[in-house]
């Protein structure tokens, strides 16, 4: 299994390398990879927070300093503070300020001036900016996906790269298009666009198939894994529990509480209770015999039972690696022809429409060349899969209920059992409910004053 | 039905699908269109293959009938009778919350062929007394790419009865080997002074005495008539009477005042059944839920333990309901020890107890203070301390007045908290021994 699944990683590098090595070449037509988009960014944010903080600085010491010194030497205090401050200790500029401040007027009607010329730098740098975040993140979560071999770094990582294009498109940028959406299968499967769209595909199908064969045969391995673990931390917490019986020093090893602690909870369980590996552990038998006879119990059950280890380590439980590669192939290989199939049909109205013989005006209208024209086949007939599903479902009578399997004699002793008691229940309310009454009518007393009252009048 | 993973595919196919008709990109829309067929278009199959009714689960337990803290093993077969694949299937096998899992694990994932079936097992500790079930056994089928899934839960329930601990019993006997006293330590066999074959002592000839019995040398020596006397070595029966109504389950989980009652049970017929007495046991709340009449058959022990785990505490205490169905069942003389917390009304107590006594038969009450096995005071603020007090106070004065109304009958009251009463009810055990309550 695991050289299936090795196979699989290997196949999932190379289609994310090249699905992100044409998304790159497409980007870089457009000229948008310069290096020192994401330091631009960074740098033209700074300013920007650097204006809006002197701009609040400024407002709230001109207000002080006007109502204590009077209009002038605000100006001047202000003016000092800036080039103090700002300029010596900050070393970033506000925008529209290049040099020391003379006139705070001047500044701000400058930066007036250029305000809409900033905010276009700023948009140009923050797109630019997350071409890179998307990247990076895609990069990232493809590296998890390696190594945790989960679903969700897999979408991640294509959802990031995806979204370079998504970006890309919202600022009108060149993509691979369709001028004319191709009537013509090959047409349609030798398009620019399509490798890429391929590629973006089989990384995804690879990357799940690649989680399938890790996740299948991991869960067996893991239990094995575990199994040992378990057996050890047992047989380590026996041994230490002897020795201090008989009086021995141990040697307590962080790393041994540790392995027996994760190991299995009836163990950790007993740890935590300080029960295990300590003299005062001694005083609490039953936990002590616990451990004890569960070791007797595992030893007598794996020297009675030739099968016990491989039952509980489900060893014959594991697929076969052949199995997995063939059954990969040709899932994946099926899969791919009927996306590529069906997805050519629902997005060509044109092939689907021939046999309606509409007229030439709907035939040759803008609207049948407009993306959003999928939606007329690709919705019904979308939903027409998980309908086929759900009859095939219902007439394999999946949800069979399950009935408990009892015999006619055990239920009428059920039966009868239920009815005596409810029965007996009955006579005992009854009985209850006649004292109840003869109590109320007497005086109101304590209940078992007047009864010891009554034993001892006898 | 669509996984979360499924969800994620939707998502990102109507991203790309919507981006492609927000900007006119073909690209954009084919990819989104790929996605969304692509998680729909073996869904059919899927279905086609995925039939968990395919699927059998078979369970397999070691023992039917274990004690609390005992080891059992779990054996869980998953087979496959349809004659398709099933890619990727999780089994969970279900077990009682209190339980605990020793070693082992409770689920498997792997894939299963057509008329092949996986086998897993895991060993549990059965924690509680009482009667319990294993199950259900959840699978969940997925295809390949985890976008789909079906669930199925699988009933086939099988039935443990959990015994009380057997604890008490090792530490007794652990005990006993320590002061290497045999098991007789603390107890003596009643004697009684009449017919037998082992020598008690001389007394004075009076009129109707056998002449065999004259021991002459003796008289010779003394120059007075004398007899030998024989001794005769006797058991006695018990009942042991355990309240199992609602009020009896209040305390610590795991140490309520039923599951003392019960083990005490446990102890006492141990110990009964150790020296040749015979212990009977009834449960009772306000109906008779078992009862097993004092016996000392080999398997006695065992419709003991049976009756005492199936006990669950509910209902009130008819105590005159419990005396009546018993005392309609023992002929011999017979001793009574009541486990009950005594919170029910006096006057059907009391009733009971004549009853009881005007049958001929000897009681006695031992009682676990309600207080005394809940929060402990210390674990109070100020205000819920007065207030517990003051019910304690309240339940002690209730409680000597019933003391002092069963002492007019000979019965006396023992209260007991969770620390003495297991050592409480060998030491009344003993007590009966040495005096020959209720003799056969």
């Amino acid at each position: 299994m695991k050289v299936v699944t090795w196979v699989l990683r290997i196949l999932s590098t190379i289609t994310f390398a090249y699905m992100c090595y044409l998304v790159y070449n497409i980007m870089d037509v457009n000229g948008v990879w310069g290096w020192s988009a994401p330091y631009d960014f960074v740098v033209t944010v700074f300013r920007l927070l650097s204006f809006i903080f002197f701009l609040i600085s400024t407002m709230i010491i001109y207000g002080f300093a006007f109502i204590l010194l009077g209009p002038t030497p605000a100006t001047n205090l202000v003016v000092w503070l800036y080039n103090t401050v700002v300029l010596r200790m900050w070393y970033m500029q506000p925008y529209g300020v290049s040099e020391p401040v003379t006139n705070i007027n001047e500044m701000f009607a400058n930066l007036n001036a250029n305000l809409l010329n900033i905010i276009g730098i700023l948009q140009d740098n923050t797109f630019l900016f997350l071409y890179f975040l998307c990247a990076g993140i895609g990069v990232a979560l493809f590296l998890q996906t390696l190594v945790r071999m989960e679903h969700k770094y897999v979408g991640g990582a294509f959802i990031s790269i995806q979204a370079i294009l998504i970006i890309a498109a919202f600022r009108h940028l060149t993509l691979p298009n369709y001028e004319t959406y191709p009537t013509n299968f090959i047409t349609f499967l030798t398009g620019s666009l399509q490798i890429l769209a391929l590629v973006s595909f089989a990384y995804l199908e690879i990357s799940y198939q690649m989680i399938y064969s890790y996740s299948v045969g991991k869960p067996v391995e893991d239990r094995e894994e575990t199994l040992k673990k378990q057996l050890l931390a047992l047989r380590q917490a026996t041994r230490k529990q002897d020795a201090i019986e008989r009086g021995e020093k141990i040697r307590t090893t962080a790393m041994g509480r540790s392995t027996g602690a994760t190991a299995f909870s009836f163990l950790r369980e007993a740890i935590e209770r300080k029960i295990v590996g300590s003299q005062e552990g001694l005083e609490n038998l039953d936990a002590i015999a616990d451990v004890r006879r569960l070791q007797i119990y595992i030893d007598e059950l794996l020297t009675s039972d030739p099968n016990a280890r491989d039952e509980l380590t489900a060893k014959a439980s594991a697929p076969s690696g052949s199995y997995i590669i063939g059954s990969t192939i040709l899932g994946s290989a099926i899969r791919f022809i009927l996306v590529v199939t069906v997805s050519f049909l629902l997005m060509s109205p044109q092939v689907l429409l021939a046999p309606f013989n509409l007229p030439p005006g709907i035939l040759n209208s803008v609207e049948l060349n407009q993306p959003e024209i999928v939606l007329l086949f690709l919705v019904p007939i979308l939903l027409l899969f998980p309908f086929a599903a759900l009859l095939i479902s219902w007439f394999s009578k999946r949800d069979v209920e399950e009935e408990t399997r009892i015999s006619k004699e055990a239920e009428a002793e059920r039966k009868r059992r239920k009815k005596e008691e409810e029965r007996k229940k009955k006579e005992a309310e009854r009985a209850r409910r006649a004292r109840k009454k003869r109590k109320k009518s007497e005086e109101e007393k304590d209940e078992w004053d007047r009864v010891l009252e009554e034993m001892y009048k006898q | 039905m669509l996984t979360q993973r499924g969800f994620v595919v939707v998502f990102a196919g109507v991203l790309l699908l919507t981006s492609g008709f927000s900007f006119a990109n073909w690209y954009l829309t084919v990819i989104g269109v790929y996605l969304l067929v692509g998680l729909v278009v073996t869904l059919p199959l899927f279905a086609l293959t995925a039939n968990v009714a395919g699927l059998e689960v078979e369970r397999r337990i070691d023992k039917a009938k274990v004690f609390s803290g005992d080891f059992l093993q779990v054996r869980v077969k998953i087979t496959n009778k349809s004659r398709r694949n099933f890619d990727f299937i999780e089994v969970h096998d279900a077990y009682p919350e209190t339980w605990i899992l020793a070693i082992g694990e409770n689920f498997l994932a792997s894939r299963i062929e057509p008329g092949r079936s996986m086998t897993f097992s895991y060993i549990l500790q059965a924690r509680m007394r009482g009667r319990y079930i294993l199950g259900p056994t959840n699978v969940i089928i997925r295809d390949r790419l985890g976008l789909h899934y079906y669930t199925r839960s699988l009933e086939a329930p099988t039935e443990i009865l959990v015994y009380p601990t057997w604890k008490d019993v090792r530490r007794l006997e652990a005990l006993g080997k320590q002061r290497q006293l045999g098991l007789m330590f603390g107890a003596h066999r009643t004697k009684v002074v009449g017919m037998g074959t082992e020598f008690a002592g001389f007394r004075e000839y009076m009129v109707g005495d056998p002449f065999r019995l004259i021991d002459w040398k003796t008289s010779a020596k003394r120059g007075e008539m004398v007899v030998k006397q024989f001794e005769m070595e006797k058991n006695v029966q018990i009942i042991c009477m355990v309240d199992s109504s609602g009020s009896m389950g209040n305390g610590y989980p795991e140490n309520t005042k039923l599951e003392y009652a019960i083990r005490a049970a446990v102890l006492l017929t141990h110990m009964g059944l150790e020296r040749k007495d015979l212990v009977g046991t009834c449960v009772f709340s306000d109906v008779v839920h078992a009862y097993v009449p004092p016996s000392a058959l080999p398997n006695h022990m065992y419709d003991v333990l049976d009756a005492l785990a199936r006990a669950e505490p509910h209902g009130w205490s008819n105590f005159e309901a419990a005396i009546e169905y018993v005392t309609a069942r023992t002929r011999k003389r017979t001793f009574f020890i009541w486990m009950t917390d005594l919170e029910e009304s006096p006057a059907p107590l009391l009733n009971a107890m004549k009853t009881l006594v005007a049958n001929g038969h000897k009681a006695m009450v031992i009682s676990p203070f309600g207080p005394w096995f809940e929060a402990p005071v210390g674990q109070f603020g100020p205000v819920e301390k007065v207030l517990a007090e003051a019910v304690q106070e309240e339940l002690w004065e209730r409680r000597s007045k019933i003391a002092r109304a069963l002492s007019r009958f000979g019965i006396s009251v023992v209260n007991v908290g969770p620390e003495d009463f297991l050592p409480t009810i060998i030491q009344q055990y003993t007590k009966i021994k040495q005096k020959g309550a209720a003799l056969l």
